[in-house]
């Protein structure tokens, strides 16, 4: 709340600023206060509304796409994408293991720690083995159904 | 011809600006301010997608869609529900089970709102209209299949389920995929019915290596001489 303050705060005196001085709006600060300022109120959202925040992670993006997208109808705030990108707090990350492979180490340390849900095509031992050592806290087979990924995110949450 | 869009919103400021970012997009919009004003509209104009704010003084998105749906079983065309603060995870159950396909959050990034109507409208080109693949001549608005001169006597889902394939034609569908859009909303239950539809349909076309079983993803229309 504190820094959804402070954001709404500078963009309103970046404007006033500009105004009293007749300099041409700062266009793209203020864009980026409103993104931050919309982002924080998301944070605020979720907390107060319980509201899960989910990353889907797959190399199909029109496959992440449709999971998010059926994430969301119930209810999750979900995302696609097919690159890793920097997590939020407590984002819950579905991953389709195909896309390990092409990780950097910093990633990798990030994704540990979210502890994912990972998805795979194959359910041979070497698979469950790179899921776990992602630090995977479930491990479903595909085609997953979408209730049991929501299963999976309940008791990913629940811990 | 650009796709048809049409934007409901009792706020006229936010409605404008959404109109405006889509038509910037090539859309061609209608603008409704109310739910009353909507099922109006879409008596006269039926649109290729709706855009919905969820809270509105007359009515709500549910009550909306429920006036849609009235009679058949799903609405014709894809609807996106706007949220303005956010509703907790059972709202949203409820709009899915009533027919919405998608949610956004007011306030998202205008890429990611385009990147969503574009998804719905790709899942919209791919029911309606006649279509030929090779031998393979679909119509499934009119419920009408031929392979040749022959005439494939399928179900409605079957049917739904070739014609998706054929309109991505040598690209694979995933289960998930036919599972949404032929069987509608819910994922449970459906994978036998799903397996029987592929049966039904190389069955009746006798010719089996139209429809390739991609293991554990999907499948895929191969188009035979």
């Amino acid at each position: 709340m504190h820094r959804l303050r402070s954001t709404l705060a500078r963009a309103r005196a970046e404007l006033e600023l500009a105004r009293t001085d007749g300099d041409p709006l700062p266009v793209d600060r203020l864009l980026g206060d409103l993104r931050e300022a919309l982002d924080l109120l998301g944070r605020v959202e979720a907390a107060a509304f319980q509201i899960v925040a989910v990353l889907v992670l797959d190399d199909d993006e029109r496959l992440a796409e449709l999971t998010a997208r059926g994430l969301r109808r119930l209810g999750y705030e979900a995302e696609s994408a097919s690159r890793m990108r920097a997590l939020r707090p407590r984002e819950v990350v579905v991953l389709d293991l195909g896309l390990s492979a092409s990780l950097d180490a910093d990633q990798l340390v990030a994704l540990r720690a979210a502890r994912p849900i990972v998805v795979t095509g194959a359910a041979d031992p070497a698979s469950r083995a790179l899921a776990d050592d992602l630090g995977a806290s479930d491990y479903l087979v595909k085609p997953v159904e979408l209730d049991d990924l929501a299963a999976a995110i309940k008791r990913r949450t629940s811990t | 011809m650009p796709a048809k869009l049409l934007v409901v919103d009792d706020e006229p400021r936010t409605a404008q600006l959404t109109a405006e970012l889509l038509r910037r997009a090539g859309y061609s919009v209608d603008v409704a301010s109310s739910g009353t004003e909507a099922l109006e509209l879409i008596r006269s104009v039926s649109p290729d997608l709706m855009l919905l704010d969820y809270e509105m003084p007359d009515m709500e998105a549910p009550e909306v869609l429920d006036s849609l749906r009235s009679g058949g079983d799903r609405i014709p065309f894809p609807v996106i529900i706007l949220t303005g603060a956010r509703h907790s995870p059972g709202d949203q159950v409820v709009g899915i089970e009533r027919g919405a396909t998608d949610y956004i959050v007011k306030g998202t990034d205008r890429q990611v709102v385009l990147a969503r109507v574009r998804g719905a409208l790709r899942e919209r080109a791919s029911a309606p209209g006649a279509i030929s693949r090779g031998r393979l001549h679909l119509d499934a608005a009119r419920g009408e299949a031929r392979l040749g001169d022959r005439v494939l006597k399928l179900e409605r889902r079957p049917l739904l389920m070739l014609q998706l394939l054929a309109n991505r034609s040598g690209e694979v569908v995933t289960r998930s995929e036919v599972l949404d859009q032929v069987w509608g909303t819910s994922y449970r239950g459906f994978e036998h019915s799903l397996e029987q539809a592929v049966h039904q349909i190389r069955r009746e076309m006798r010719e089996p290596d139209w429809i390739e079983t991609v293991r554990g993803i999907g499948y895929r229309l191969v188009v035979q001489p």
